[in-house]
C-alpha cells in the first residue's frame, strides 16, 4: 500500500484505486494524477526520449512537463498524454512510450550511443542524398523512429462547443484568481473563472509559502471564497478547464475536460470546447518555474523544486526523504520548510548566489536543521544507471565534490507565464530584478494580476488588483496574506552551470522534449543561425509539445551570453496559440463523421439502392456512378454495357442534383443577357438553349440550360456542383451592381426531380407514359418544352440532349418522382431501358464531344478555347466577361484548344491526365525539359467505335487538325502515337438529336 | 473569429459570412469603352492594405443580403459597417490605428513582442 506521507494534506481523496502501468498493477488514491501515483509506488523511469532514446522521469507537476508522456490503452490508445495533468481512475490502464521491447531495456537507445553524430541540424544536413536515398531509406527509417505515442486505435471522440457572452473572464483561479473575483462578488459583471485543475487554490494549494489569508487557513480560506462565489449570481466557475487561445477581439477559447479522474462515458462527450467573447479579459495565470541545464540534467530523479514541493502539498507524496536542492533565487527554503515539516532532511541545500545575498533567515533556518549547505556552488553535473545515484557539486573555491543522493530538485527562477498575454498581442518587457519577461502593454482590454504581471510578493497583491481594477468600480479587498518565507524575491542569473567533461554521452539539455542540448545551440551559433526564429527551427529547441514551458527562458540567456547581447536584444519566438496541446476532436466538436458534412439524396435514392447502384459524391450529393448488373461485373463491364445499351435503345440517368433556379421579373430578359454569354432576346417563349456563364475574367464558370417562358420569367439549369455558387454570384450582381433591375430569384433545385431520357427510343417510351402529349418531331422539336399538369402538381418535359442521342428531361414533383421512375421502367422494359450512372453519362458526352464544366475547364478555358463560338451574343452591348475574351491574352491564337485525340493502334489506352509531347519516347534520365504541348482531360474506351477516345487541352489545337504526335503512359518511357481529329466522334451532323 | 453586425440581422458570428473583397470598386459601365490595361485594372487589381480597409460581407448564412464594413485589417477590428446604398464614409473618420503597440511597421510583417 503506497504511503500518504503528507498526511495533512487536504487536497487528495483517501479512497484506494487500481491502475495498470506497463501491465503491472499498482495503487493509487483517488485524485491523483498518474505522476503522482507513480511517484507514491516510488517510480520514477516514465519513458525514454525523442531522438536519444534517454532514460526520462517527471520533471514537473503539471502542464509544462516535458518528459513524462504516456499512452492511455484503454481511452482509444490515446498518445503523449501528460503524466502531470491526467488523473488517474479505477482500472486506467497506461503505457510508457518511445521504447522497445521493454522500457528499462531498449534498443533504441543506441542513439544515444551515436549521439554525437546527431547534433543540431541533423536532419537537413545527413539526408541530403545520394538521391534515391531518401524514399528507400531515410523516410521508412525516420518514420519508424520518429515520434513518441503510437497513432489511436478506432478513434471516435466525441466533443461539443459552448459559447459565452459575458463582461469578465478572470483565467487562473489561485490567489490572485480569487481574490479578484471575490471582489466581483454581487457587482452587476457577468464573470466567468476558469481553473485548469480541479481544486482552486493555485500556490496556496501548490506550495507551503503562504500560511495564512485574511486570517485564516488558506484551505478554509479557499473554501470559503470557492462557496462565496458560488453563491453569487454573476459569477461563474469551470475547473479541468484550460484556456489555450486568446484571439483578437478579446475571443477566448478554452477546452474542459469533463471526465478529468473519472472513466469515459463512450456515449457521451467528453470534452467541452468553450468559446468566450468577453468584454475584459483578467489573466491571473501565474507563473512556471524554469530549469537548470547541468551535466546530465535530464536523468530519472531530477526534478524541479517547486514541483516536488507541489507533489508534497498537493497530492501528499514525498518523492524523495533526501533530496539535493540547487537553486539560484529566494524562494526555494519553502520547500526546505516543506520536508522539515514531515521529518525530511534534504542531502544538501546548494545555492549559487552569494553568500552575502542569501537571506539570514534562510541560512539560520539550514543551520538550525543540520542541512549540509552550499553556498556560492552549483551542481556540476549528476550520474548514475537510469536514475540519478551521485550529485557532482562545484564549491566557491572551484572544487568538486559528489555526495549519494537518488532525486535533485533544481530551480532556475520563475518565468510569469506570459504566454496568453502575447497570444492577445501585449508587449512584454525584460525585468532584471526577477530575470524574466513580464507583460507590459496590453494591446487588448487584458489586465494581468499577481505572478503573471511579474509581482511575486504577497504583501503587495492585494493593493495591486485593487489599482488595477479600480476602474470596475468594485469596493476595494484588502487581505491580509501571512507567508511562511521571506516575501521579497532575490535571484541571481543562471542559466547553465560550468561543466567537467567526463563522457563523450553526457549531455546538458536545453530543450527535453526534443533532446536538444546547449552544445547544439552554440554550434547552430557557430553556423551562422544566431537569429533566435532561425536558431529555434535549425535545432528544434522550444518546438516540442511542451514548447519549452520550462525552458525557453533559458535558452536565450544562453544564446544572449554567446552573442554578448542583452535577452531583450536577441527577443523571443512568437507564443502562438494553442498553449497546451488539444485533439482535433474538440476543434470539430460536432462536425465529425456522418455530422461532417450533409449528404443530399435524391427521392429515387432507394431505388437506386435496391438496383445495386455504386455511388460517387459529387458536391454534397450522393449520384449512382454505375449500376452493377450482378456480383461479378466490373466497373469497366458495367460502364460499356450501359453506354451501348444507351445508344442502341435507351438509357435514364436520376439527373434530380442539377441546380435549379428560377428567375423571375419585369427585367429578368435583361439580367439574363448579362449573365449568360448567349442572346436570349430573340428567343421564342417556351424554348430552351444551352448557355455559357464566364466569370468576369471571361473563363467559363457553368454552363446549363435556359428555358424561356416568356421575357420576364426563366428558369435555368446549372451543373450539379456549381448551384451554389451561380445562385450566389446572380444574387451578388443583382445587390451590388444591378440594384435597379427588377428580378427575382429562387432556388428550386430540390423543388423538382429530373430525369433524362435518351436514345433512338425515347420518344417511343415516353409516348407511352405521357400518352397524352404529342411527341413528334414536328410538335415537340430539339430544344423546346412543354409544361404540363401531373396529378395536379406542375410538371415539365423538355426536349434536348445530355448524350447527343434524341433525348427528353422529365421536371417532375418529388412526390411523385419515385411512382413516375417506376412507371417509365414498367413502359421501358419492351425497350431494354436501362439506368445508367454518371460515368456512363461522361463517356456518352465525351463520345459527343460534349465537355464536362471542371473536366475540361479549369478556370482557365475561354469558351472559344473550346470552339464554343457560337455560344456568344457578339451582338450584345455588355455581358459578364465580355471584354475579358478581347485581352491581348485571350485573344492569343496559341492558347490550349479543344481537340479530340485518337490512338493510331485502336488497342492502346491512353490515360486521363497524362502529356502530349513530340517525341516517340522518354529518355531514361531527363537531363533537360521535354516540352510539353498539352493535356489529356477525358479519356475513355468507348463500346460504339470499340477503340479509346479522348479530349484534350493543347496548344493552338485547333491549327493541328489531322497531326500525329504522342501521348505519355503513367509507367515506362514508351509513350503512344496518336492522331488530333474533331472531338465530335459520333453523329457529327446532329441527326440523332433533331429527327 | 470576430463578430459582425449585419445591417439586417444583428450581430452574428463570422462564419455565417463570407467575405467579398474590396468595396467601392464599381464595374465599368460602358467595358468596350476600357484599355487592356485599365480593364485588367478593373478585374485583377485590387489593395491590401495594412490598416483601414473598405470591404465586402455578405450573410450568406443569414440574410444572404450584401453590405460594406470598414476593418482595421492590423487588428481585425471592425470600425463600421454600412449599407450598400449609404455613402463611403471618410476615411477621417476612423483613427489611425496602423500602428499596433508592437510599433509594427505599417507594410510587412514582424514578430516584435519585446517592447525596446
Amino acid at each position: 500500500m503506497p504511503a500518504l506521507r503528507n498526511k495533512n494534506c487536504n487536497y487528495i481523496s483517501k479512497k484506494e484505486i487500481k491502475i495498470t502501468f506497463d501491465g503491472k498493477s499498482y495503487s493509487a488514491y483517488e485524485g491523483d494524477t498518474i505522476a503522482s501515483a507513480l511517484l507514491r509506488n516510488n517510480i520514477r523511469l516514465i519513458g525514454r526520449s525523442f531522438k536519444y532514446h534517454r532514460p526520462r522521469g517527471i520533471y514537473t507537476c503539471g502542464i509544462e512537463e516535458p518528459n513524462a508522456l504516456v499512452q492511455i490503452l484503454n481511452e482509444h490508445n490515446e498518445p503523449n498524454t501528460r503524466a502531470t495533468v491526467k488523473r488517474v481512475y479505477d482500472g486506467i490502464k497506461i503505457c510508457s512510450q518511445n521504447r522497445w521491447p521493454s522500457l528499462s531495456f531498449d534498443i533504441g537507445s543506441i542513439n544515444n550511443i551515436l549521439s554525437p553524430i546527431f547534433s543540431a541540424g541533423f536532419y537537413y544536413k545527413t539526408f541530403m542524398g545520394p538521391k534515391g536515398f531518401w524514399k528507400k531509406i531515410y523516410e521508412p527509417l525516420i518514420r519508424r523512429t520518429a515520434g513518441l505515442g503510437k497513432p489511436p486505435k478506432n478513434f471516435r471522440s466525441k466533443s461539443i462547443h459552448q459559447n459565452h457572452n459575458i463582461d469578465i473572464l478572470i483565467v487562473g483561479g489561485g490567489l490572485s484568481g480569487l481574490i479578484a473575483a471575490r471582489k466581483l462578488i454581487g457587482t452587476d459583471y457577468e464573470v466567468l473563472l476558469i481553473e485548469q485543475d480541479s481544486f482552486l487554490g493555485g500556490i496556496l494549494k501548490n506550495s507551503n509559502k503562504v500560511k495564512k489569508v485574511d486570517g485564516k487557513n488558506v484551505f478554509e480560506w479557499v473554501k470559503e471564497t470557492e462557496k462565496l462565489i458560488l453563491e453569487s449570481k454573476n459569477i461563474k466557475i469551470l475547473k479541468n478547464t484550460l484556456v489555450t487561445t486568446y484571439n483578437f477581439t478579446n475571443h477566448l477559447i478554452a477546452l474542459e475536460d469533463k471526465y478529468a479522474g473519472k472513466k469515459i462515458d463512450i456515449n457521451k462527450s467528453e470534452l467541452i470546447l468553450h468559446k468566450i467573447r468577453t468584454t475584459h479579459t483578467i489573466l491571473a495565470n501565474g507563473h512556471i518555474e524554469r530549469f537548470i541545464s547541468f551535466r546530465n540534467n535530464d536523468l530519472p530523479g531530477v526534478m524541479l523544486a517547486s514541483s516536488f514541493e507541489k507533489y508534497i502539498e498537493r497530492y501528499g507524496v514525498v518523492a524523495d526523504e533526501k533530496p539535493v536542492i540547487f537553486t539560484n533565487n529566494s524562494s526555494t527554503i519553502s520547500l526546505v520548510k516543506s520536508l522539515i515539516n514531515l521529518n525530511c532532511i534534504p542531502s544538501a541545500y546548494i545555492d549559487s548566489r552569494k553568500i552575502d545575498d542569501i537571506e539570514n533567515d534562510t541560512k539560520e533556518y539550514l543551520s538550525k536543521n543540520n542541512i549540509p549547505f552550499y553556498p556560492e556552488s552549483e551542481v556540476e553535473g549528476c550520474e548514475g544507471n537510469k536514475k540519478v545515484e551521485k550529485v557532482y557539486i562545484r564549491n566557491s573555491h572551484n572544487k568538486i565534490s559528489f555526495i549519494n543522493a537518488s532525486m535533485l530538485c533544481p530551480s532556475g527562477g520563475f518565468n510569469p507565464d506570459i504566454h496568453l498575454f502575447t497570444q492577445s498581442k501585449g508587449l512584454v518587457k525584460w525585468d532584471d530584478k526577477i530575470i524574466s519577461f513580464k507583460p507590459d502593454t496590453a494591446f487588448q482590454n487584458t489586465i494581468t494580476l499577481g505572478s503573471v504581471s511579474g509581482n511575486y510578493e504577497f504583501k503587495n497583491l492585494c493593493k495591486e488588483i485593487n489599482k488595477k481594477l479600480s476602474f470596475l468600480k468594485a469596493s476595494d479587498l484588502n487581505l491580509e496574506i501571512e507567508t511562511n518565507i521571506r516575501d521579497d524575491f532575490s535571484i541571481k542569473e543562471l542559466w547553465e552551470t560550468k561543466i567537467n567533461k567526463m563522457s563523450k554521452w553526457s549531455k546538458s539539455f536545453i530543450d527535453l522534449h526534443n533532446d536538444v542540448t546547449t552544445k547544439d545551440l552554440k554550434q547552430a551559433i557557430n553556423e551562422g543561425y544566431d537569429r533566435i526564429e532561425h536558431l529555434k527551427r535549425y535545432t528544434t529547441n522550444s518546438m516540442g509539445t511542451d514548447q519549452g514551458k520550462i525552458s525557453s527562458i533559458n535558452s536565450l540567456g544562453i544564446v544572449s551570453k554567446i552573442l554578448n547581447k542583452k535577452i531583450s536584444e536577441v527577443g523571443t519566438t512568437t507564443y502562438r496559440p494553442p498553449y497546451a496541446p488539444l485533439s482535433f476532436a474538440a476543434i470539430a466538436g460536432r462536425s465529425t463523421y456522418e455530422y461532417y458534412d450533409p449528404e443530399r439524396k435524391t427521392p429515387i435514392h432507394n431505388w437506386h439502392i435496391k438496383n445495386n447502384a455504386v455511388f460517387e459524391d459529387v458536391g454534397q450529393w450522393k449520384r449512382p456512378w454505375y449500376f452493377k448488373r450482378n456480383e461479378t461485373e466490373t466497373m469497366h463491364q458495367a460502364v460499356q454495357r450501359e453506354s451501348r445499351q444507351t445508344r442502341k435503345t435507351a438509357g435514364i440517368l436520376d439527373g434530380s442534383t442539377l441546380g435549379k433556379i428560377e428567375i423571375k421579373g419585369k427585367d429578368a430578359l435583361e439580367f439574363m443577357n448579362l449573365m449568360y454569354t448567349n442572346a436570349f432576346s430573340k428567343m421564342k417563349p417556351m424554348t430552351s438553349r444551352y448557355a455559357l456563364m464566364l466569370g468576369e475574367d471571361g473563363m467559363i464558370m457553368d454552363d446549363g440550360i435556359i428555358c424561356k417562358i416568356s421575357d420576364k420569367h426563366f428558369i435555368a439549369t446549372t451543373t450539379s456542383g456549381g448551384a451554389p455558387k451561380v445562385f450566389a454570384h446572380m444574387e451578388e450582381f443583382l445587390q451590388t451592381e444591378w440594384p435597379h433591375l427588377q428580378v427575382y430569384l429562387n432556388s428550386i433545385t430540390e423543388q423538382f426531380t429530373t430525369f433524362n431520357i435518351s436514345g433512338p427510343k425515347a420518344r417511343e417510351i415516353v409516348g407511352k407514359v405521357f400518352s397524352e402529349i404529342d411527341f413528334s418531331n414536328e410538335k415537340f422539336p430539339f430544344m423546346t418544352f412543354k409544361t404540363f399538369n401531373y396529378k395536379n402538381t406542375q410538371a415539365r418535359i423538355m426536349r434536348a440532349s445530355f448524350t447527343g442521342e434524341l433525348g427528353y428531361e422529365i421536371y417532375i414533383s418529388p412526390q411523385y418522382a419515385l411512382e413516375l421512375w417506376e412507371l417509365i421502367f414498367k413502359y421501358g422494359k419492351d425497350f431494354d431501358l436501362v439506368p445508367y450512372g454518371t460515368e456512363t453519362m461522361h463517356l456518352l458526352r465525351a463520345e459527343k464531344g460534349y465537355v464536362v464544366i471542371g473536366q475540361e475547364t479549369d478556370g482557365t478555358v475561354t469558351p472559344i478555347d473550346i470552339n464554343f463560338n457560337w455560344m456568344i451574343g457578339k451582338k450584345k452591348k455588355d455581358f459578364i466577361g465580355k471584354r475579358s475574351l478581347t485581352r491581348s491574352d485571350t485573344a492569343r491564337e496559341d492558347r490550349k484548344q479543344l481537340v479530340g485525340i485518337v490512338p493510331l493502334d485502336k488497342s492502346q489506352f491512353i490515360e486521363e491526365g497524362q502529356h502530349i509531347v513530340e517525341c516517340e519516347s522518354l529518355p531514361s534520365k531527363i537531363k533537360k525539359p521535354i516540352e510539353y504541348l498539352g493535356h489529356i482531360s477525358s479519356s475513355y474506351h468507348s463500346p460504339n467505335l470499340n477503340h479509346c477516345i479522348s479530349m484534350a487541352m493543347i496548344k493552338s489545337g485547333n491549327k493541328l487538325m489531322g497531326k500525329k504526335l504522342f501521348v505519355s503512359t503513367p509507367k515506362g518511357t514508351k509513350n503512344i502515337p496518336i492522331e488530333i481529329v474533331s472531338p465530335v466522334f459520333i453523329d457529327p451532323e446532329n441527326k440523332r438529336l433533331t429527327s | 473569429m470576430i463578430l459582425i453586425n449585419c445591417p439586417y440581422c444583428g450581430e452574428r458570428e463570422q462564419s455565417e459570412f463570407t467575405n467579398g473583397g474590396e468595396a467601392h470598386v464599381i464595374r465599368p459601365k460602358d467595358p468596350d469603352a476600357l484599355n487592356d490595361k485599365d480593364w485588367g485594372q478593373y478585374v485583377f487589381y485590387r489593395s491590401n492594405p495594412k490598416g483601414i480597409f473598405y470591404e465586402r460581407w455578405v450573410h450568406s448564412h443569414g440574410c444572404r443580403k450584401w453590405f460594406n464594413a470598414v476593418r482595421d485589417t492590423s487588428t481585425d477590428t471592425i470600425l463600421k459597417i454600412y449599407k450598400l446604398t449609404d455613402n463611403k464614409p471618410d476615411i477621417s473618420e476612423f483613427q489611425n490605428t496602423l500602428e499596433s503597440p508592437s510599433g509594427e511597421p505599417a507594410v510587412g510583417s514582424g514578430n516584435f513582442a519585446v517592447k525596446k
